[in-house]
């Protein structure tokens, strides 16, 4: 039975069928091959990317998975030499725009332009701009929206869809604008900043000191940025939270400033709208106790980015607020030279305390003649009479004898012609004159009548005001030059001290020079409080003041002599300088005042000072009723 | 018509049903991650997978019953059926990604293009073991199986799906060369097929199509756009290192970065979860399913079994290698499953009954002989 099946079965097969089986056979075997080829490709490619790239890979599909969203550290706090805050943080509510999240991008675009009080082309704008980033991330629309609005986005939710409210730590200012130019402001990180940072600590959009101690401290106020990590599917979509670093605020820094004085200082000054400057110096120290610019610049114009028509009031307007006069700007001295001028002659024996000048009122050198300020002269003065009246025939004679270079050598030793090496920024070195100097720059000889006005201040000698106070406080501390600080130290938020700046004496005169000194004081001394001085008007009861007034020319152009002063234009007037040390005694604080086109030191200057004063000493002083609101009052009249 | 024999069991091809299996495990196992976590609505891809699985166990078991020479006659109807289909879906069909693939039959949607793979084979073994040609086909011997072929291949390129198409045109030139052919075939065959190239690049591809060839060649140029898919599909297989991220750990695939994560790109979650070691072991069985395909042909008595075998075998072959060439970014993206792997109910279902027909031939090779298993 089985057998015969097997024959039936036989038949099927023709003997034909048998050789083209075979034939096709060989085929197959070629077919395992192609098979075997296919695969080995196949293995290779899985060996290469899965073993031989695949950590490349895991970091790639790590990149895709997870989102690190940076969380802005707190900036550290400024405050003053009392712990008085004078920069904190506040939260500011900004509104942003998730692209990937909104539905009808258009619409709600019309229906926010509103309430956030733009234009809807300014929206776009700013979307725009963003457009190249990925679209989970957030493009903000408007920073530091007020209350209403928040409340409103927060209760219309619905009505913006991708629309989100992001709180970011801003600057708050609790003194106003107060030392506004010496504690300069944060805006957003410019692509030249960027590319800059070699550590990749910033990232777009960040915000950084742009000026002042916010710039020159950054790295100690910025702190460390706290992240988010998530873990987002291929839309962007957050799915878990991963991990969350939190950010490390920035160190505080204590200035040297006293607020309260800093803010009486700027009151005074900005009565009439004076452009000008005040230091305060504290003088055993060297310590910036007020460092006043005025105008002051708007701080609050900055926070969010300060708009093109705010800048540009800035940049117009010609008392130049954005230049911080402390430093920034430097002015003939005038008489306040004069100083420097005496202690040259001293200590160069070229006269003494008895040795005395006449003064017609005018001086002839060569076929000039160099007028004194005193039109009918001061008749027959020493060193102490003519520091006090400011006779500049007496300081003309003491000039012309001790030769301009000598003159600059003691101008050097009290502080003048070079940094002082403030932590500030942009600090000018003002302008010292010598013979060399003049060779050098201008490729002329040094006439010698040049040095007559040298010798008062006048011509190419150029002073910062906080120069100009450091000489003062030298002066006053009987020659020993402290380098100025405005920064007492640098803390943690938690209250350890990172970096802390003690007084650092910059060099110490001669004891021979010091005991000239001490005659010079006695001259400034007299200045206040002798019988013909030229600020008698600065005097307070109760206080023994030294002091010098100076005239710094603007132009000089025989067409003004003899105008009244309010008839000579505002950018042509003489600036006005007073600089004082109290007690003259044992001085603690020396004050520096310098009054653009403010005219003369005496009436310009002086008074700010003396209020200065008057503030500083008020808890020793039994002024009664004397308070800083009723002297503005009388100032202002 | 139904001639069982005890025998025909015992001739079973158990070895290709275990391998068979096996894969088939593996890729439902690899579905339910690919399609995890489940989504709350419909049935799971993994489980509608296992269903179309049985239902094929049930077709494979049905044409095992029937002698595959049976086939000679019964394709007559099935290529007719298959045309008509094709030219239906052109009418009626219901458009996804811009191309019109699928006839909704309630239930699931149909993919007659996925039967014209095997349509087409059953065709041609057909054909080349009716007409013999000992020392190689002319030109003129190849007219009317070119016909047979380009009437399917006309129809799938106009819904476009240029990946299918491609797909006869590949199963065409294997079988004939598996047959044999002259020598100016083989030129002609080269010629026209540049000069077609050519033709294609020019004329008849849509924009999409040109995209993803251009994007293929220069898969960096944009990462966010259309080589997007390539460039995810190399950081999942990559990411996967030597062992894997383990099952259902996977990131790519289920952060959704990997696009077509359970139907084309189902290999990549395959490979970022278990790595190169896992990938290998799939790899192998797969390997081994055909060659053992291929194996069982060399054994069978008769041309019509032979190509049917071989073809089969080719037709999974080649789907496979452009599917894994594809996720491995060697292959510009076209629309081609890896069979028993990728889900979808056509791919599966026609993947099941070519092995069904694999099995019937080997079943009964026995009319030779006494060749043992």
């Amino acid at each position: 039975m089985k057998t015969k099946q097997i024959l039936e079965e036989l038949e099927d097969i023709t003997e034909q069928d048998e050789a083209a089986c075979s034939l096709l056979r060989g085929r197959t075997f070629l077919a395992v091959g192609v098979i075997v080829l296919f695969f080995s490709i196949i293995v290779m490619r899985f060996w290469y990317l899965q073993v031989i790239q695949g950590e490349e890979y895991r970091q790639l599909a790590e990149t895709n998975r997870v989102r690190i969203q940076s969380i802005a550290a707190p900036r550290g706090h400024i405050v003053d030499r009392f712990s008085r805050e004078i920069v904190t943080n506040r939260p500011s509510f900004n509104v942003a725009l998730i692209r990937e999240d909104s539905i009808d991008l258009e619409d709600v675009i019309k229906r926010l332009a509103p309430v956030l009080d733009e234009e809807i082309e300014v929206l776009w704008e700013r979307i725009r701009a963003g457009s190249a980033d990925p679209p989970h991330l957030p493009i903000t629309l408007k920073e530091d929206i007020d209350w209403q609005t928040l409340a409103y986005l927060e209760n219309n939710k619905y009505k913006f869809s991708g629309i989100r409210i992001e709180v970011q730590p801003v600057r708050t200012y609790h003194y106003d604008d107060l030392a506004a130019n010496t504690i300069g402001y944060i805006g957003s990180i410019s692509r030249k900043e960027l590319q800059a940072d070699g550590e990749q600590r910033y990232e777009g959009g960040d915000l950084v000191g742009k000026r002042g101690l916010e710039k020159l401290f950054e790295p100690y106020l910025r702190g460390e940025k706290g992240s988010r990590s998530t873990e987002v599917n291929a839309r962007g979509f957050e799915q878990q939270q991963l991990q969350v670093v939190n950010p490390l605020p920035g160190n505080d820094i204590r200035l040297t400033l006293d607020a309260e004085l800093q803010k009486v200082a700027e009151q005074f000054m900005a009565i009439g709208d004076k452009a000008g400057a005040v230091v305060v110096l504290e003088v055993k120290t060297g310590k910036v106790l007020a460092a006043v610019s005025t105008p002051p610049i708007n701080l609050e114009h900055f926070i969010g980015g300060i708009s093109h028509k705010n800048w540009q009031a800035l940049l117009d307007n010609p008392r130049h607020p954005l230049i911080n006069k402390v430093v920034q700007a430097s002015y003939p001295p005038g008489s306040t030279y004069k100083v420097v001028t005496a202690l040259a002659g001293l200590d160069t024996q070229v006269v003494d305390t008895n040795t005395e000048f006449y003064c017609p009122g005018y001086h002839r050198f060569g076929n000039r003649v160099y007028r004194c300020w005193k039109r009918g002269g001061h008749g027959m003065v020493n060193l102490k009479q003519a520091i006090a009246q400011s006779c500049d025939v007496y300081f003309y004679q003491v000039g012309q004898r001790v030769g301009v270079d000598r003159l600059a050598h003691y101008a050097r030793i009290l502080g003048l012609g070079e940094k002082t090496g403030v932590q500030m920024e942009h600090e000018k070195s003002g302008l010292v004159p010598t013979q060399d100097w003049k060779k050098r720059v201008k490729n002329e000889k040094w006439h010698e009548g040049e040095t007559l006005s040298i010798a008062i201040g006048q011509g190419f000698n150029l002073v910062t005001p906080l120069q100009l106070c450091v000489m003062t406080a030298t002066v006053a501390n009987g020659g020993r030059h402290f380098r100025p600080q405005i920064i007492e130290s640098i803390v943690t938020p938690d209250g350890r001290v990172v970096k802390s700046f003690s007084p650092e004496l910059v060099n110490e005169l001669s004891p021979r020079e010091q005991a000239y000194v001490d005659i010079i004081k006695e001259g400034l001394l007299e200045v206040v409080h002798g019988k013909r001085g030229t600020a008698r008007g600065v005097r307070i009861e109760g206080l023994r003041i030294a002091g010098k007034t100076g005239t710094a020319q603007v132009v000089r152009i025989a067409r003004y002599k003899g105008l009244a002063d309010e008839d000579i234009p505002y950018h042509l007037r003489d600036h006005a300088w007073f600089t004082c040390y109290a007690p003259a005694d044992d001085p603690e604080i020396a004050v520096t005042v310098l009054v653009e086109h403010g005219l003369h030191g005496s009436s310009g200057a002086g008074p700010i000072a003396r209020y200065v004063l008057k503030k500083y000493f008020s808890h020793r002083l039994q002024t009664e009723g004397d308070n800083p609101e009723k002297s503005l009052s009388l100032v202002s009249e | 018509m139904v001639r069982f024999d005890r025998r025909l069991l015992f001739h079973f091809d158990w070895v290709m049903l275990l391998l068979l299996v096996m894969v088939c495990a593996m890729s439902l196992f690899n579905l339910y991650s690919a399609s995890y976590p489940p989504s709350p609505y419909g049935i799971a891809p993994y489980l509608k997978q296992m269903y179309f699985f049985a239902l094929g166990i049930v077709v494979m078991v049905v044409i095992c019953l029937v002698d595959y020479k049976e086939l000679h006659f019964w394709n007559y109807f099935f290529y007719v059926f298959v045309v008509l289909l094709l030219v239906a879906i052109l009418i009626i069909g219901r458009t996804a990604g811009g191309a019109q693939r699928w006839i909704d039959l309630g239930f699931f949607n149909l993919q007659p293009s996925e039967l014209a793979k095997l349509m087409l084979v059953i065709t041609l073994a057909s054909y080349f073991s009716r007409k013999e040609v000992v020392d190689g086909y002319t030109i003129r011997q190849l007219v009317v199986p070119l016909l047979l072929t380009m009437v399917p291949f006309v129809l799938i390129l106009l819904q476009p799906d240029l990946g299918t198409a491609l797909m006869l045109v590949i199963i065409f030139v294997s079988m004939a060369v598996f047959v044999r052919l002259r020598f100016h075939v083989y030129l002609i065959f080269g010629v026209s097929g540049v000069a077609s190239i050519w033709l294609a690049w020019t004329k008849v591809l849509k924009p999409y199509q040109k995209m993803r060839i251009q994007t293929f060649l220069q898969p960096d140029k944009d990462v966010a756009g259309q080589g997007y898919q390539i460039m995810q599909s190399k950081i999942a297989v990559g990411s996967g290192g030597k062992f894997g991220k383990g099952y259902l750990e996977g990131t790519q695939g289920h952060l959704h970065f990997l696009p077509e994560r359970h139907t084309d790109f189902a290999f990549a979650v395959w490979g970022e979860e278990w790595g190169f070691v896992g990938t290998l072991f799939f790899l192998g069985i797969y390997f081994l399913m055909l060659i053992w395909g291929l194996y069982s042909s060399v054994y069978v008595r008769d041309r019509f079994g032979m190509l049917l075998c071989f073809g089969i075998v080719m037709l999974i072959f080649w789907q496979a290698v452009i599917n894994v060439l594809m996720i491995l970014g060697m292959l510009p993206v076209v629309g081609i499953p890896l069979p028993l792997v990728s889900y979808g109910g056509s791919s599966l279902l026609t993947t099941m009954m070519a092995l069904g027909i694999l099995f019937n031939v080997r079943m009964r090779r026995f009319k030779n002989g006494r060749e043992a298993d």
